[in-house]
């Protein structure tokens, strides 16, 4: 599995990715950070297509919004694989 | 390697504004020298001056930041001198279609085996907004504030005129589109000229009622006439409106070239 | 073995950049230094891994040449005047970014168009100061064939050495005229010095030079003319740094003036002694001569081969100078940095029109002060 990341050292909060995403992941930021740069909220990341499928189809998939992000700022890193058969129990 | 392993991450975040698109276009071109998989050592990045000619010096190539409007004859050097480099050019629309016309519609006519990718963002953008050759008609900028007078340059017709071998226009929102089109640059023997219409949010979108980047992107995004459609107009006589312009592939084709490796 | 031809200067030039390895010509035609050119279009693409260029103006030609240099070849252009005017800002690119180049100018008469098929020594101020920002270059001025052919391999072994551009300034009248030139069978080479692996690009070594990494090395360097630092990367807002560069750049070549000299001194205890360099070096030999057939021997001669950096030492040579006497074509631009350096009056002897002086005219200013 893959994850989404935003890397804030280079985000200069744009919003171009919140335009692309066919699945809408990127959501503009509300709140400054450290460097006063509304930088994109993810909603719900495990949509992404290329964090669900990259190891399946063994290619990177989709990709536009790294593509797009001008700073450099949109990557993929490896996350612990998602469990279908895991049921998390609420009491 | 991928187009991460280009980039001079000590250099980044760059010097470009937010939502400036020359990033885009870096990426959409390091993509596709990745994606053909050129050894880094032989590739050279080639820059004039201008915002866009800033990009080399964040790529990890050897690379030439050259003087204004001048890249392509510097390039024609190092090309004509080593024909095992890949070399590939990053110039504006000033710089290339004013103070570089020269070289440029010559380079053309050599056919001399080299890469142009123009980001042409309608203004020179690292001097504070001026306008250029590629100013729209009417658009303002900080020496034409009523309007540019004068009517703008076509660089991909004036390529196609000039003999180079491969030209294509897209636009910095168009990324997967332009990426192909510069890996079919690249492969080209030949000169190959890409235009890549890019939004400057800080010195051209504020004066031109397109404020925010999105704005610019959406203006990219829907004025964009496909090569093709825009001859099925042309059949039925249909004109493009004053901010239509043509993206896509005008010429590919095999004149004899120089400076290509043997 | 060396073989004897009989040459123009233009042809022994180019003859001289083959001898010496160059291996690129871009350019564009001007009179009177065409001949540079044809004779390397015949010869260069001959050559293993030779290639000339007919660019589309001047600015280009020294572009291309600059670009080629970066591959580590050796490269070289020719012009003229006009065409000079127009390298001006590369040529300062090409000092910032420490390029080896060779610019051949045999000038002529200006400003502007000018006289096209005239002599002049006009341009000896442009080649040192033309470029704007401060900087230093080495600028050779042959007086004769057989010269025009050493000093051409000399100036690219200097601009190797010292990787910066170099000038070969000779005028009209040395371009054209032809004479008998011996054509060694091999010529001196020094050749760059070579980066090392793993060192910064633009880091000098002791000598202020830094080595020489070409690209498709693997050096991966970034050339700029932005003001740099040692890696190479942009650093324009830092006055220390470029305080730093452009000193370094400066005197790289100005701290060594001295021992780059190349010259001919005659009569060491001549009371009147003529500074020339080029073409009227030609006239003050003959005045020399034709005193010396009359007995007389208190004329002297300091002839420069290489007028920048200006070696100034040399003008201490003479002990009993009573006059500097500094025949130029042109209205007396070296004779000012002449005046600089010493406390002997300087006598400027201009002539400007296209035309040498005459010994006639040279020896009645000589005896004015015998």
């Amino acid at each position: 599995m893959m994850k989404l990341f935003i890397d804030e050292t280079r985000c200069k909060g744009c919003n171009i990715c919140t335009m692309v995403c066919p699945y809408s992941i990127f959501t503009p930021g509300d709140t400054p950070n450290r460097r006063g740069i509304y930088v994109p909220v993810l909603d719900r990341p495990e949509r992404c297509t290329n964090c669900r499928l990259t190891y399946l189809y063994g290619r990177q998939l989709c990709g536009v919004c790294s593509m797009i992000c001008p700073d450099q700022a949109i990557s993929w890193i490896a996350d612990e694989p998602y469990s279908a058969r895991c049921v998390v129990i609420e009491y | 390697m991928t187009r991460d392993d280009w980039y001079r991450h000590d250099r980044l975040p760059h010097i470009y504004c937010s939502g400036c698109g020359n990033g885009s276009i870096i990426n959409c071109v390091l993509e596709a020298v990745s994606d053909i998989g050129w050894n880094i050592d032989e590739t050279v990045f080639i820059s004039g001056i201008g915002c866009s000619s800033r990009a080399p010096g964040y790529i990890q190539t050897d690379s030439l930041h050259t003087t204004h409007g001048r890249a392509i004859a510097f390039a024609t050097g190092v090309k004509l001198a080593n024909p095992d480099l890949h070399i590939v050019i990053f110039t504006g629309d000033g710089d290339l279609g004013a103070i570089g016309g020269n070289h440029f519609i010559h380079a053309c006519r050599r056919n001399i085996d080299l890469t142009v990718i123009c980001i042409n963002n309608y203004i020179y953008g690292m001097t504070g907004g001026q306008g250029s050759p590629l100013t729209p008609y009417g658009k303002k900028s900080t020496t034409t504030p009523y309007g540019a007078c004068e009517m703008p340059f076509d660089l991909c017709n004036l390529a196609v005129a000039a003999g180079a071998n491969y030209v294509s226009r897209w636009t910095s929102y168009h990324v997967t589109e332009l990426t192909k089109a510069v890996t079919a640059g690249l492969l080209t023997e030949g000169f190959s000229f890409i235009e890549v219409i890019s939004q400057c949010p800080t010195s051209y979108g504020r004066r031109n009622s397109l404020r925010e980047v999105s704005d610019q992107i959406l203006y990219l995004k829907n004025n964009a006439v496909l090569h093709q459609r825009w001859k099925r107009m042309q059949e039925k006589g249909e004109d493009l409106s004053s901010d239509q312009f043509v993206v896509g592939e005008f010429i590919r084709q095999s004149r004899p070239s120089m400076g290509v490796s043997r | 073995m060396s073989r004897t031809e009989f040459f123009q200067g233009n042809i022994a030039c180019a003859e001289g950049a083959l001898a010496a390895g160059c291996r690129f010509f871009g350019g564009y035609p001007i009179t009177p230094s065409t001949e540079v050119a044809e004779h390397l279009a015949l010869k260069l693409p001959k050559v293993k891994g030779g290639c000339f260029i007919q660019m589309e103006d001047e600015i280009a030609g020294i572009a291309a040449v600059i670009g080629a240099s970066w591959t580590g070849v050796r490269a070289m252009t020719a012009t003229s005047g006009p065409g000079f005017s127009l390298m001006m800002e590369n040529i300062g690119y090409a000092i910032m970014t420490e390029t080896p180049c060779v610019i051949v100018n045999i000038q002529r008469g200006g400003p502007s168009t000018g006289q096209p098929t005239m002599a002049a020594q006009g341009d000896m101020m442009q080649c040192r100061f033309g470029s704007h920002g401060d900087s230093s270059i080495i600028a050779l001025c042959p007086a004769s064939v057989q010269e025009c052919f050493e000093l051409t391999v000399k100036a690219f072994n200097l601009a190797d050495q010292f990787r910066t551009p170099v000038f070969l300034m000779a005028d009209e009248a040395i371009g054209h005229m032809r004479e008998r030139i011996s054509i060694p069978d091999s010529v001196p080479y020094t050749g760059r010095k070579p980066a090392e692996k793993d060192t910064l690009p633009f880091k000098p070594d002791e000598d202020l030079i830094p080595g020489f990494a070409p690209f498709g090395s693997g050096h991966h360097v970034p050339v700029t003319g932005l003001t740099h630092d040692w890696r190479g990367y942009p650093a324009t807002t830092n006055p220390d740094l470029h305080a730093e560069l452009v000193s370094r750049l400066y005197h790289k070549i100005e701290d060594k003036r001295n021992g780059i000299a190349d010259y001919e001194i005659e009569n060491r205890e001549a009371s009147v002694v003529f500074i020339c360099y080029g073409a009227p070096a030609r006239t003050v030999a003959q005045v020399l001569h034709d005193q010396k057939h009359d007995g007389k021997d208190d004329l002297g001669c300091l002839r420069l081969r290489i007028v920048w950096p200006f070696p100034e030492a040399l003008l201490e040579q003479f002990p009993h100078a009573s006059v500097f006497i500094v025949p130029e074509l042109n209205l007396g631009m070296i004779s000012r940095e002449i005046q600089r350096h010493t406390a002997v009056p300087v006598r400027s002897v201009s002539k400007i029109g296209g035309e040498l002086h005459t010994p006639r005219e040279l020896l009645q200013v000589a005896e004015e002060y015998r």
